[in-house]
């Protein structure tokens, strides 16, 4: 891999296959735990540890610091301005993304893809063709099915590694990850809903637990491979708009604003993966997650959905003294 | 001069004193629904004894009061809007603008915020989300707020009133349109701003019942009233930059409030003309001050600070939220010109913008130092305030970050910020 063309992406509605076109390699970043107060002089600390993660495990690395960034949240934006900050002289960009579904989002978000390939020719030089996107766009989209169908018995930690091995390597050099010795996964089935969580942290609790994540709606996990976003179109603009059109409408994450959508895709995802019982799990300090869980847990009691709720700080040093909650809420669904 | 003005506020605290006795330990969501509630509300706030000091302050009160007593009693659809949703939109939509992060430092300020918090926790609201929006959410939950006709929130300058709207939206049924500001330097986002307000604009209008021919009028009026408004402002502003200004900070950070929901009205330019007016008769107050910034928003319900400020001579001069940050607009073209006002806001995009916002002030204002403070659960402000201190450093001006909560009493840490805040202003 060439590391100078190697671009650090956060959020997932970074338009991959754009990325891809121009010739650059993107990799997710998840930032180290165990390491994310060092960001405190940077980014306050009640600000979400996955931020703070990200750019205290940066601030320790050689360059290039090339990184993409959505407006997703704002502390999505406050690690973009403290990013540009310090690491001036490397390829930083903050990309919109409306909250809207409908006409209005959809076009202004193919307005952003429009400003953002335009940066990408001016500063690596590499004209993106309509060709190059429709290329790029079909190879993630296979990416997309390998996932999901190398997932497929697939449950809890395994699959979220899965899930994470694809976002940290690139395109070309994707490993088998091995999930033989897990064997037939028994426990009780659970869905586990939120933003993003450590591997090594809450998921392992559940599984001790004697749960069975059978899906993961997070945003490093299966939500992330639930969508297609390939783009159809015959030039640019047209594909353009038809990948603004399938990012808009994929599946939601808590920020935006069709929340009745998401509720209605989480209730029938728990019954077509046969799940007993939803877990919401979320870092702290996630607005988009706060504000969110008393409105899931009235729509799940409504369904008949048993849910718990549990809080992560990315490091999951706590992760043990919640096995006693996890036992008691497998035990009840 | 200064001990006048401490008669002053202790009178208007003897209001909230008053109203807090008198009703608010005791009201039940039907009394706000009264009318004698509010006549007799009205009464006391025009009594000799709780008249404030600045008779633009009896202006934004009268407006103030009106103004939520007719949201209250319905007497037009009720619109409720986050701290950047221009008011003039909804004034010249012919509804009644509520500003709820507004009412919950109201209530902050009668000291009632705790109950409503733990309230909104009771219904799942974590202690880690801002407390303007959890006391807004406990004060809705328990029917304390008046009922909304419409919703609308702009995804600037934070995540919150977008979230929370939307439970409000599920609570009372009610529609709720989040405008999406596009970031800074993009093309046609002008445009693709204006074509939102004004659909926002038609629903309002739809509820009040006004004809598109009405609605226009309205809103070039509003716009009109808007930039009469700016102007004296900006005489404000200039009176303020004199070394010796008898307006200090620590009573003008409420006119956020006149200066987000009272844009568009008669009430607006009353107000700004007749701070202008006032500053112009009182002249200076000869004394010199050490001058500060504040960043971001005070604490509601305690005055402590800016006492610890003034026993060390030091003077608030200027503040975030209160200054103009927009051109005069076009009447004829009310849409683009609100989506100019409103997108251009420092809030709206990177972090920059907002830091230039600061250090023009800071030199506007020839401050000798800054003080942020970090109002618990607020990701854009605190998430940026170190850079901002190292923007202001960067000119000179040393900076103070201190951490505490705006609502939330129970989260002041008095001692802590006593220690923190005499070392500083001890340097200075």
């Amino acid at each position: 891999m060439d590391e100078g063309k190697r671009i650090a992406w956060f959020c997932t509605y970074t338009p991959l296959e754009i990325l891809d076109a121009a010739g650059l390699v993107p990799i997710r970043h998840f930032g180290d735990p165990q390491i994310l107060e060092s960001a405190d002089t940077l980014l306050h600390p009640a600000l979400c540890p996955y931020a703070r993660a990200c750019l205290a495990q940066e601030m320790r690395e050689e360059g290039p610091h090339h990184a993409f960034f959505v407006n997703s949240c704002d502390a999505m934006r406050r690690l973009y301005d403290a990013w540009k900050d310090n690491f001036a002289d490397d390829f930083v960009y903050l990309m919109d993304l409306p909250r809207n579904p409908g006409r209005r989002g959809e076009e202004l978000l193919a307005r952003e893809l429009r400003h953002l390939i335009e940066h990408l020719e001016k500063t690596w030089g590499k004209v993106i063709t309509p060709e190059d996107l429709r290329g790029a766009g079909k190879a993630r989209e296979k990416s997309r099915l390998d996932y999901l169908s190398s997932t497929n018995g697939a449950c809890g930690g395994d699959r979220l590694r899965i899930a994470m091995d694809i976002h940290t390597k690139p395109l070309q050099e994707r490993t088998q990850v091995d999930i033989s010795g897990g064997g037939e996964a028994s426990g009780v089935p659970v869905l586990l809903t939120g933003n993003l969580l450590n591997p090594a942290g809450i998921i392992t609790q559940l599984e001790r637990a004697g749960a069975k994540v059978v899906w993961m709606d997070l945003c490093n996990g299966d939500r992330s491979f639930a969508s297609p976003t390939l783009a159809e179109g015959e030039d640019l603009d047209e594909l353009l708009a038809s990948l603004a059109t399938a990012y808009i409408e994929r599946h939601p994450c808590a920020r935006m604003s069709d929340a009745r959508r998401r509720y209605d895709l989480l209730v029938d995802t728990t019954h077509e993966v046969g799940a007993k019982g939803v877990i919401y799990a979320s870092l702290k300090f996630c607005d988009s997650y706060l504000y969110d869980f008393p409105r899931v847990e009235a729509r799940l009691k409504q369904e008949g959905i048993p849910v718990l709720r549990l809080e992560s700080d990315y490091t999951d040093g706590h992760v043990g003294q919640l096995l006693t909650r996890v036992e008691a809420f497998l035990e009840m669904v | 001069m200064r001990k006048k003005k401490r008669f002053s506020e202790n009178k208007q605290i003897n209001l909230l004193e008053q109203m807090k006795d008198r009703f608010m330990d005791r009201a039940s969501p039907s009394t706000l629904r009264s009318k004698l509630f509010w006549e007799t509300a009205i009464r006391i706030s025009r009594s000799r004894l709780n008249r404030p000091e600045w008779k633009a302050d009896r202006v934004s009160m009268s407006y103030f009061l009106k103004s939520t007593k007719d949201a209250y009693l319905q007497r037009g659809p009720v619109v409720w809007a986050n701290l950047l949703v221009p008011s003039e939109l909804i004034i010249g939509a012919g509804c009644i603008p509520f500003y709820p992060e507004m009412a919950a430092a109201v209530v902050a300020s009668a000291g009632l915020a705790p109950r409503f918090i733990d309230r909104a926790s009771e219904e799942g609201f974590s202690p880690d989300a801002c407390s303007f929006h959890r006391c807004m959410l406990g004060c809705a939950v328990d029917g304390y707020l008046p009922e909304p006709s419409y919703l609308l929130s702009a995804n600037y300058p934070c995540d919150s009133a977008p979230l929370s709207f939307g439970y409000i939206s599920d609570l009372y049924g009610t529609p709720h349109a989040i405008l999406d500001v596009p970031l800074p330097g993009r093309d046609g986002r002008g445009m693709l701003l204006a074509e939102q307000l004004e659909e926002a604009a038609r629903e309002m209008a739809g509820l009040s019942g006004l004809t598109e021919k009405k609605l226009q009028k309205n809103m070039e009026e509003a716009v009109e009233l808007s930039n009469t408004a700016l102007h004296h402002l900006r005489e404000v502003e200039e009176f303020r930059k004199s070394s010796d200004c008898t307006l200090d900070g620590k009573d003008t950070m409420g006119n956020i409030s006149v200066l987000s929901a009272c844009m568009g009205s008669r009430a607006g330019v009353d107000f700004y003309r007749l701070l202008a007016e006032e500053l112009q008769e009182r002249g200076n107050e000869g004394e010199d001050a050490i001058r500060i910034m504040w960043m971001h928003i005070k604490p509601w319900y305690s005055q402590k600070i800016f006492d610890i400020i003034e026993n060390h001579g030091v003077r608030v001069v200027c503040e975030e939220y209160t200054h103009s940050c927009w051109e005069p607009m076009d009447p004829c073209q009310p849409y683009p010109s609100l989506a100019s006002k409103l997108g251009g806001h420092f809030l709206v995009g990177p972090l920059e913008r907002r830091a230039s916002h600061l250090t023009r002030l800071a030199r506007d204002y020839r401050v000798d130092g800054a003080i942020h403070y970090n109002h618990w659960g607020c990701r854009q402000s605190c998430g940026g305030a170190m850079q901002v201190k190292k923007a202001l450093q960067d000119e000179g001006v040393p900076t103070l970050l201190l951490e505490g909560d705006c609502v939330d009493e129970r989260e002041y840490q008095e001692g802590q910020i006593s220690t923190r805040l005499e070392a500083f202003l001890e340097s200075l």
